[in-house]
């Protein structure tokens, strides 16, 4: 019938459509809390055999939060 | 005080973890077997609601749905297009019945922690999280090898930063991405709807619990059964938004082992 085109796009899935951002907050997350645990980890590991008391834990965990939020920069950023 | 004592079979105030652990069907009654008990159950009827519920909505598909296949096309129609399409892109699309049956399988079992009678959740054991976690783990870095092959594994850990900064990033990225995904997946549904039946079990019980200490306490111990119905509607939310960010998740994941290199 005149006047009844079916829809542009009935099934939505044939559009260049990008994904939206959903899950960013997530993985951003997720980098951060890895930085902490990875690199604090790694320092810990290095008082416990160099037989300090928690300083190289601290800079690994500064370290670790440096590196997550410049991975959260490069991965999820502009 | 009878009336307490008869309508909660055997449950201690402080409700414990215990309280997860029901008595066996299969042999009957039995306290340390755990081999078929009413969780088991309810996986299977899960199982078996969301197969014929399927099956029976599609049986004669019609041009004009009937109600049934309208609910079942909007499920999948959902979770393909808002999910699968929107997180993946086009090629999203042959996701979509893996995120399905992700999402309708999550959902109702989810959903048995509130259902009256029934209120537990299958998912509040970890076991049952923790497996669809590795299912889509698995498939998530199998997708992965097959687009990229093995330097999928490069992409996915190596990220586009300078050369002198490497070390420091790269085991971020492991860890971020093989060794917390899976686990945050499994325990993020588990946490909700273990806390969730520890909310009405606490709750309920510790009416019960006011109003045997002291029979002034009955207006707290009602105010408190009236905030068991008032989080049960709570803790639907949850159920749903657990179900949906269960499968996003999944989709994410899958988008980010499809991406091409940056």
């Amino acid at each position: 019938m005149t006047g009844q085109k079916p829809p542009h796009d009935p099934r939505g899935d044939n559009g260049q459509n990008q994904p939206p951002d959903t899950g960013a907050g997530m993985t951003a997350l997720s980098y951060l809390i890895a930085g902490i645990l990875v690199w604090g980890g790694i320092g810990w590991l290095v008082d416990y055999f160099v037989g300090t008391t928690g300083i190289f834990a601290g800079i690994g965990a500064v370290l670790g939060v440096a590196g997550g939020v410049y991975l959260i920069v490069r991965r999820l950023g502009a | 005080m009878v009336i307490g004592q008869s309508t909660v079979l055997a449950a201690a105030f402080p409700p414990s973890v215990e309280d997860f652990y029901l008595p066996s069907i299969l042999p009957w009654g039995e306290h340390n077997a755990y081999w078929f008990t009413k969780i088991t159950v309810l996986v299977w009827v899960a199982v078996a609601a969301i197969i014929i519920f399927f099956l029976m909505s599609y049986r004669k598909p019609q041009l004009v749905p009937t109600k049934k296949q309208w609910l079942a096309e909007s499920i999948y129609g959902f979770v393909r297009n808002n999910i699968a399409v929107d997180m993946i892109g086009p090629q999203g699309v042959r996701f979509a019945p893996y995120l399905t049956t992700l999402f309708m399988f999550i959902l109702v079992n989810n959903f048995f922690g509130i259902l009256p009678l029934v209120q537990i959740s299958p998912m509040s054991h970890i076991a049952f999280p923790a497996v669809l976690a590795v299912v889509s783990y698995v498939m998530f870095i199998w997708v992965g090898i097959r687009k990229h092959g093995i330097g999928y594994f490069k992409m996915a850990v190596v990220p586009n930063a300078p050369l002198g900064i490497l070390p420091l990033l790269v085991p971020i990225e492991i860890f971020s991405n093989f060794l917390v995904r899976p686990f945050s997946l499994a325990v993020r549904l588990f946490a909700n709807m273990f806390a969730g039946h520890m909310l009405l079990l606490v709750f309920t019980l510790g009416g019960f619990a006011m109003i045997n200490a002291n029979v002034l306490l009955a207006p707290v111990s009602v105010l408190s059964w009236v905030l068991t119905i008032a989080i049960t509607f709570l803790e639907f939310m949850v159920i749903c938004l657990q179900a949906y960010v269960f499968t996003v998740l999944t989709a994410s994941y899958v988008q980010g082992s499809l991406a091409d290199e940056h």
